[in-house]
């Protein structure tokens, strides 16, 4: 709605430029457009006001219509870290709301908003605890709001959101989201929902092999009061079955997958510090061409390390090739290993294809920028880059083409 | 107008520690039942809570934080040209 009414205005004021005789009003607007608006709309008598819903229907075309993108995956999975660094690619840091609830789930920035979809929670803590049901339960998620809301912000309309506290487990009082650029939905369920499903211009599926889940909750919990090996492991398995059932089975209608296995470069690993981290991209998506490495379609395995680069040990492999993941033709990139510098990932990236980068290094400096974040040394952070890359250019091909063809745009 | 605070991750890790202590209860009797499975989702719940607060928490500079709210002052004034 807030483009909307940014757009009424200026047609507004077009209309007023015509209209209005006076030199010194028309030197006023071409100095300052945003001023002019101010002083006419002042002006405006209230005949004239009663134009402004039509004009409003007019500038309200579907060019500026929302773009929506899903990411799925486990809780403690990293979804923050690769919302940061999606976010970072478009430039501008995401905040939460300003002045409202502190426990709120959403983050927004100049071109992206992200909401969470446990805000989609029908019962809250005590609520699941009384029917024995997790989070992971459909039943525990009200699908028809989610469907609602993300549907009218995709059509440019604000809405009430609730909030899911994680502090209280409760339900607060609703915020209101306004309809942004590119809206991210991440969350347990963004592709569970049919209706959901087919709202998402993009889909994303974070998946995170248990033993590396495992290694990662014993370093985000172990220094925790009353956590111990045997709490952590009690909590995986507890949740499993319904992680099986209702979560994971969604990886395949993602159009990316980033899985994240143990590395096979040292034998019996289970550290989860050295990851062997894969790209699976389905090939046939209009707006994304899935990425390569020296020949499309080939299969390759590349070890960068020798002469041009020494790599310390366990060193770096890479490996590129067609496959099939649940029925769909993909592109796999798969990294194994990690980096300890710098010019290993230049000139990793100098011979990788199709990664949307608007300059050379581009994908190097994001890295460098988010140097702090978990993953930056190896392919989790190299992958989620690629992706937010990816997704620039989806965007970017979609308001082309809305452009240049906004009659078919008006019907869709 | 006082802004409301997030809560402390000191608070949540008492109500982690309980919430464990809960889960390893309600599993006792029945370790496959809904009830086992969503006391320990609460504990996941929390346990990611507490290691978002202490995220958010870490990444503050002392100095950047002070910055924040004296922006005038030596330490802290930056000019683009």
């Amino acid at each position: 709605m807030a483009v909307c009414t940014v757009y009424t205005v200026q047609s507004l004021n077009s209309t007023y430029s015509i209209s209005t005789t006076p030199a010194k009003k028309n030197n006023l607007l071409g100095f300052n457009q945003k001023q002019a608006v101010v002083f006419y709309s002042r002006k405006t008598t209230t005949a004239t006001r009663s134009g402004r819903p039509g004009a409003a229907v007019i500038s309200c075309s579907a060019a500026d219509k929302t773009i929506v993108i899903g990411l799925a995956a486990d809780s403690g999975c990293g979804k923050s870290t690769f919302m940061r660094r999606l976010t970072s690619v478009f430039g501008g840091a995401a905040e939460p709301p300003k002045g409202g609830n502190p426990d709120s789930n959403t983050l927004i920035s100049d071109t992206t908003t992200v909401i969470c979809l446990d805000d989609y929670h029908s019962l809250d803590r005590t609520g699941r605890k009384e029917k024995g049901v997790t989070a992971l339960d459909p039943r525990a998620n009200d699908f028809d709001l989610m469907y609602e809301q993300v549907k009218a912000i995709k059509d440019g309309v604000a809405v009430d959101k609730p909030i899911y506290n994680h502090v209280s487990g409760l339900l607060d009082p609703p915020e209101l989201i306004k309809p942004p650029k590119i809206l991210v939905i991440e969350g347990l369920h963004p592709m569970y929902d049919s209706r959901v499903r087919d709202l998402l211009d993009f889909s994303i599926y974070l998946d995170i092999s248990n033993e590396v889940k495992f290694a990662w909750k014993i370093q985000r919990d172990m220094a925790e009061r009353g956590h111990s090996l045997e709490s952590i492991k009690a909590s995986i398995e507890a949740r499993k079955p319904d992680f099986d059932a209702y979560i994971d089975p969604q990886k395949q209608y993602a159009d990316a997958v980033i899985e994240v296995l143990p590395t096979q470069l040292i034998p019996d690993d289970n550290e989860g510090k050295v990851l062997r981290v894969r790209l699976i991209m389905k090939e046939g998506i209009k707006f994304f061409n899935p990425v390569y490495l020296f020949d499309e379609g080939s299969t390759i395995s590349w070890v960068p390390c020798g002469r041009k680069l020494t790599c310390s040990y366990p060193g770096i492999k890479f490996t590129y090739g067609p496959d099939t993941y649940y029925g769909n033709e993909v592109s796999v990139l798969e990294m194994d290993g990690q980096f300890d510098r710098l010019d290993e990932l230049i000139y990793v990236e100098s011979h990788l294809s199709n990664i949307s980068t608007k300059f050379y290094g581009e994908i190097t400096q994001q890295m460098l920028k988010l140097s702090d974040f978990p993953g930056s040394n190896n392919g989790t952070g190299l992958f989620q880059t690629i992706v937010g890359l990816k997704i620039r250019d989806l965007y970017e091909q979609i308001i082309a083409t809305r452009a240049a063809a906004p009659l078919e745009a008006t019907k869709a | 107008v006082v802004r409301p605070v997030a809560a402390a991750p000191d608070q949540l890790s008492q109500k982690v520690e309980q919430s464990i202590k809960d889960a390893q209860e309600a599993c006792s009797g029945d370790p496959v039942s809904g009830e086992c499975a969503a006391a320990w989702d609460e504990v996941e719940e929390l346990s990611a809570a507490v290691s978002h607060a202490k995220d958010k928490s870490k990444d503050t500079d002392p100095l950047e934080t002070y910055c924040k709210d004296n922006p005038e002052t030596d330490e802290c004034r930056t000019y683009d040209n």
